[in-house]
């Protein structure tokens, strides 16, 4: 078996190795003495020959793992590479041409790296983008194990840049693998506590990560987070901030929203740990801040927005400030969130000296990333899917899809898969009231949808308005047995109230009409309720989009994720 | 105790002391106060919440209900702190004068002796739990995931996320760790008992699916304030002979012990999850 696999390509690759070996030592032939000389030739060989062995392995792997339908491979490569050889990813990033850029932060990560490769595309540049989801070390090692030759180089690495999206607890190790070029910090929020810890703890290591960057690297930051902001304090290279500066889009001048539950995850001035006062506040907490205390305030912004108009759901104009020149950028995605993904890809491409009109077409023919806003239509209806991951996140969707006061069609899924984080705490943080008699259809999916189901009582929203599609009915035959207990109840106890009585009679209705249950049957209640050509809003947590995607996908409605 | 004349004025009213709503608010408080608010309104009993930031005075007579969240770390200690200088004393009368008083995570570990962080000095407790908290360093895993216990015949489910190891010395617990970490993953005790002072580590919201246990302080400030064990029937003006037990008027908690239901059996608690269903309310 060992004899017979193709072994000819890294042959191949050790013998240009030799010559570029040999080429180092020329150079350097004054200052290293010989036997040295001949250590490093082996070293840089043996480094080369891991590299392709390693390639080899993690391609094969992924396509292994894709032929099995184990998943999308899209990490699978990137561990078993990793495990070949540990240097494979600064390795192979070392050689792009124009170096990486690196997207961190809790929301908008997927969003922005998309607006800054549709930008750069628009450039001239050839851009790889590490895939969906899998923003651990092991996903960016994949990304750019995929594009390998099995001599250990990149292909086509001329005009090359990777866009790297990065999960927040990797930003440290990351930085250190591969030291980016232009790294970017969206935003900071309390997300998947069981996972992360609290958001404090990813602020220090955040702090730690910037610490450890070279003069070279440009932070690209929010200057409304003042978390974020504050990264800059801690660098050594060139900083660019990103902003609002409308004053219209302040949460106090849009009446009931104001009264609203903010989910705020940072309240202390980050420098000396007093509160920090507003003057203008954008959501959670976001916004225009000062530190009465020790004088922190927030940095003024080399890239701002300065009139945000929006135009329909999902356009919004603008006009977008540096300090030499003012352009109208159209955002082909809804809500204010996306208004800071759209600042922090210009500021990214401010920083590599991209002029405008790549930047204004980049953004304006940008395609929704991976369940964020993406459309899919289903049965002649339009769906739209949009991810919520956390708190702040969920909130922005619904006043995204709410304040237009029209009556939607909605699918919730609510899973607590270790990727949507264990604990779903994080539901009664979130400002369901907004979906209280706004729904025309509501269904509430996922494997912790009777939990969602109770927020939503909570909230105020009537049981009968909303349809409760759990993945598997109780082994308790609930509803009789709850049905009894109300009628037990209503005959013994207190035998006055006849509220319990109709209770009891509605619920022994309810429980002879057929239950359906599963992801499949919930994406066809949602579907079915929403009439034809009328838009279906899928407001899911991560694992629960990727269960609607593979839902779509068994339906032939879109394409496998990982291919492309 | 407020008079029933007043009573019959202005309906019933209790008013519930929110302690630290900004700094402990980490697990979906929330839930907790949306669930009592909701639950009071159901029944035709008026909850205030009243917020109580640093800084603010806690006179106990004028709150029936007390509740503090879970926070970070960081937010902990200016807490601490607050809670000896400015609402300590108050906080001991209204305990002391049995007043249902919920505490969860963050806030439980305040009100025993002492939080023990893995390095720097002790954050000191009030003390009101004969207990104590240690932190073990972040090499001891966090107790993290789904919980159930056993409590007054039933169960309350709920998710606990903590890293210190809190330890009974004479306090009682609330429950009995069915699985789960609880408060030190060692003794299977979970949560502590003093008066009708419940601290605990169960969120996740705790209250919303652990309706009879949000009933069961709702009830305990009723008769603390009112000295009735019983709601007036809507049909007459006065009130029901106490039967010993309060005896609030059944919701239709469906939806709620479903979800206490399902969190059983994915903890794989059957028997517990069928006599869930079957809860006398």
């Amino acid at each position: 078996m060992r004899k017979q696999r193709p072994f000819r390509p890294e042959q191949r690759d050790v013998r240009v190795t030799r010559w570029r070996g040999s080429d180092v030592n020329r150079k350097q032939s004054s200052a290293i003495p010989a036997g040295d000389r001949n250590w490093r030739g082996t070293k840089r060989r043996l480094i080369s020959l891991r590299a392709g062995v390693a390639v080899i392995g993690g391609r094969a792997a992924g396509a292994l793992s894709r032929r099995l339908h184990l998943g999308g491979g899209t990490t699978i490569a990137g561990i078993v590479a990793q495990h070949l050889y540990p240097g494979i990813v600064s390795h192979l990033a070392g050689q792009l041409e124009h170096g990486s850029i690196m997207v961190t932060g809790t929301n908008g990560k997927t969003t922005t790296s998309g607006f800054i490769a549709a930008i750069l595309r628009d450039a001239g540049l050839r851009v790889w983008h590490n895939r969906e989801g899998s923003n651990l070390m092991s996903g960016v090692a994949s990304s750019l194990v995929i594009r390998a030759l099995p001599n250990g180089n990149l292909r086509g690495k001329g005009r090359a840049i990777s866009i790297l999206e990065i999960d927040e607890a990797v930003m440290p190790q990351a930085v250190q693998t591969i030291p980016p070029r232009v790294a970017v910090f969206t935003n900071l929020f309390r997300d998947q506590l069981d996972r992360y810890g609290e958001v404090d703890t990813v602020a220090a290591r955040w702090r730690g990560a910037v610490e450890s960057l070279s003069a070279s690297t440009t932070l690209v930051l929010n200057a409304d987070d003042p978390t974020i902001a504050y990264l800059g304090e801690l660098s050594t290279g060139q900083v660019m901030y990103f902003g609002i500066d409308d004053p219209t889009v302040d949460l106090a001048v849009q009446g009931s929203a104001s009264e609203r539950h903010q989910v705020i995850d940072t309240r202390t001035c980050p420098r000396c740990g007093s509160e920090y006062t507003y003057t203008l506040r954008l959501y959670s907490h976001m916004g225009h801040y000062h530190c009465a205390n020790c004088g922190l305030v927030r940095p003024q912004p080399d890239i701002r927005a300065i009139n945000i108009h929006s135009e329909g759901f999902d356009r919004t104009r603008v006009r977008v400030a540096t300090s030499t020149i003012e352009h109208d950028v159209v955002v082909p995605l809804p809500g204010l969130y996306n208004v800071y993904n759209t600042l922090a890809a210009i500021a990214v491409a401010q920083a590599l000296h991209i002029n405008w009109d790549p930047i204004v077409t980049g953004v304006e023919q940008f395609k929704p990333a991976f369940g964020r806003g993406e459309r899919v239509q289903v049965e002649g209806r339009n769906v739209r899917l949009m991810l919520a991951k956390n708190p702040t996140g969920f909130n922005e969707v619904l006043r995204t899809l709410f304040s237009s006061g029209t009556q939607l069609h909605v699918l919730f899924v609510l899973n607590d898969n270790v990727a949507d984080g264990r604990d779903v705490s994080w539901i009664w943080d979130i400002d369901f009231e907004w979906v209280v008699q706004q729904t025309a259809g509501l269904v509430v999916a996922g494997s912790r949808a009777r939990d969602l189901a109770l927020r939503l009582k909570y909230a105020g929203v009537e049981q009968q308005d909303m349809t409760i599609v759990p993945p598997a009915p109780l082994r308790v035959v609930k509803r009789e047995v709850a049905g009894n207990r109300m009628k037990q109840v209503a005959k013994v106890r207190l035998p006055s109230l006849t509220d319990a009585k109709v209770n009891t009679l509605e619920h022994e209705e309810r429980a002879a009409a057929p239950h359906p249950y599963g992801i499949a049957e919930a994406l066809n209640t949602a579907v079915h309720q929403t009439p034809v050509g009328e838009t279906l809003f899928i407001v899911p947590t991560y694992t629960g989009l990727l269960e609607i995607h593979q839902e779509l996908e068994r339906r032939g409605l879109t394409p496998h994720y990982w291919e492309g | 105790m407020r008079s029933l004349k007043d009573v019959n004025a202005t309906g019933l009213r209790l008013t519930l002391g929110h302690l630290y709503p900004d700094q402990l608010n980490l697990y979906g408080d929330r839930g907790n106060i949306l669930t009592l608010r909701q639950r009071c309104q159901r029944r035709g009993i008026e909850l205030r919440v009243v917020g109580l930031g640093i800084g603010d005075a806690l006179a106990p007579d004028e709150y029936d209900m007390l509740f503090i969240g879970g926070g970070q770390d960081k937010e902990q200690a200016p807490v601490a702190q607050d809670l000896h200088d400015t609402k300590g004393i108050g906080l001991w009368a209204a305990i002391e004068d049995d007043m249902p008083v919920l505490v969860v995570c963050g806030g439980y570990q305040l009100l025993a002796h002492y939080y023990r962080p893995a390095e720097g000095p002790d954050m000191r407790g009030l003390g009101v739990f004969d207990a104590w908290t240690i932190h073990k360093g972040s090499h001891v895993p966090r107790c993290i995931g789904d919980i159930a216990i056993s409590w007054n015949n039933s169960t309350l489910v709920g998710f606990e996320n903590h890293g210190g190891r809190t330890y009974l010395g004479t306090a009682k617990p609330l429950g009995k760790v069915l699985k789960g970490h609880g408060n030190n993953s060692e003794d299977h005790t979970e949560g502590a008992i003093y008066r009708n002072a419940y601290g605990t580590y169960l969120h996740g919201s705790l209250l919303p699916k652990n309706p009879h246990f949000a009933d069961h302080l709702i009830a305990l400030a009723l008769r603390r304030t009112y000295g009735m064990n019983s709601l007036p029937d809507e049909n007459s003006n006065g009130f029901r002979p106490s039967t010993g037990a309060a005896d609030l008027k059944p919701l239709d908690d469906i939806l709620e012990w479903e979800a206490h239901a399902s969190l059983l059996e994915r903890m794989r608690l059957y028997n517990e999850a069928a006599a869930a269903m079957h809860m006398p309310i």
